[in-house]
């Protein structure tokens, strides 16, 4: 059977707005998290203690302590996004003025709880 | 109910299940991560955790496969490439955390 179904425009036909950065950085952060769930469970679970060890090498480097904390912001990010979604789902906070301040909550506050996992998990 | 509306709910339900799921994971991962390998098989090896984990990864990778099904739905006009593309991220979605999970339930200190 032939699909008809329109695909939809690429990102690059709309104007930037707020809700549009969420939800593409949903999208972006979401499959960032996933790939670090695989990586985690292939890398302490899968491979055994030599492959651990050069992990743990490299995490605790710059570069790896940089990807902890990005990792936690992607993690803050999709957790506050969401808890945004749902709260859409529920039929709450379709304004514009309201889409706007809920996308910059989910933004500034992901920093916020970057900060707040990170002295919970230390 | 038809299906886009059962895929749907199944999404939501998965989602608010996993928020406080995530939250746990992340700050136990930040915790864990520069440990010795026996602290990280000690944290596995306890029943909760295993419980948790489990429940993070099924859930966790249940969810990506619907989420991710859709953006090939978004962008993906060829109806073989879609499916293949959805087949992979089905099998994805199964074998990683089927074989996790066995492993950590597998685990004795």
């Amino acid at each position: 059977m032939e699909n008809n179904n329109p695909l939809s425009p690429h990102i690059q036909v709309y104007r930037w707005h707020i809700s549009s950065l969420v939800s593409i950085s949903h999208r972006i952060t979401g499959i960032i998290n996933i790939v670090a769930i695989t990586a985690v469970c292939v890398a302490s679970l899968l491979l055994g203690e030599t492959s651990y060890e050069f992990t743990k090498v490299f995490l605790q480097s710059v570069f790896g302590k940089f990807i902890i904390l990005g990792l936690t912001w992607s993690f803050s990010f999709q957790i506050l996004s969401e808890i945004r979604h749902l709260i859409m789902d529920m039929g709450y906070g379709f304004e514009l003025k309201t889409t706007k301040i809920t996308g910059l909550v989910v933004i500034i506050g992901s920093f916020l709880l970057t900060i707040l996992i990170y002295l919970l998990g230390k | 109910m038809n299906n886009v509306t059962k895929k749907w709910v199944l999404l939501k339900v998965s989602s608010a299940i996993l928020v406080p799921l995530m939250c746990w994971f992340i700050i136990n991962f930040v915790g864990i991560f520069d440990k010795d390998y026996a602290d990280v098989l000690g944290f596995f090896s306890t029943k909760s955790s295993k419980i948790l984990f489990s429940l993070f990864l099924i859930l966790a990778f249940f969810f990506s496969n619907l989420s991710i099904s859709e953006v090939f739905e978004d962008y993906i006009n060829d109806e073989k490439n879609k499916n293949a593309a959805n087949k992979a991220l089905q099998i994805f979605a199964i074998v990683v955390p089927l074989i996790t999970i066995i492993i950590v339930f597998n685990l004795n200190i």
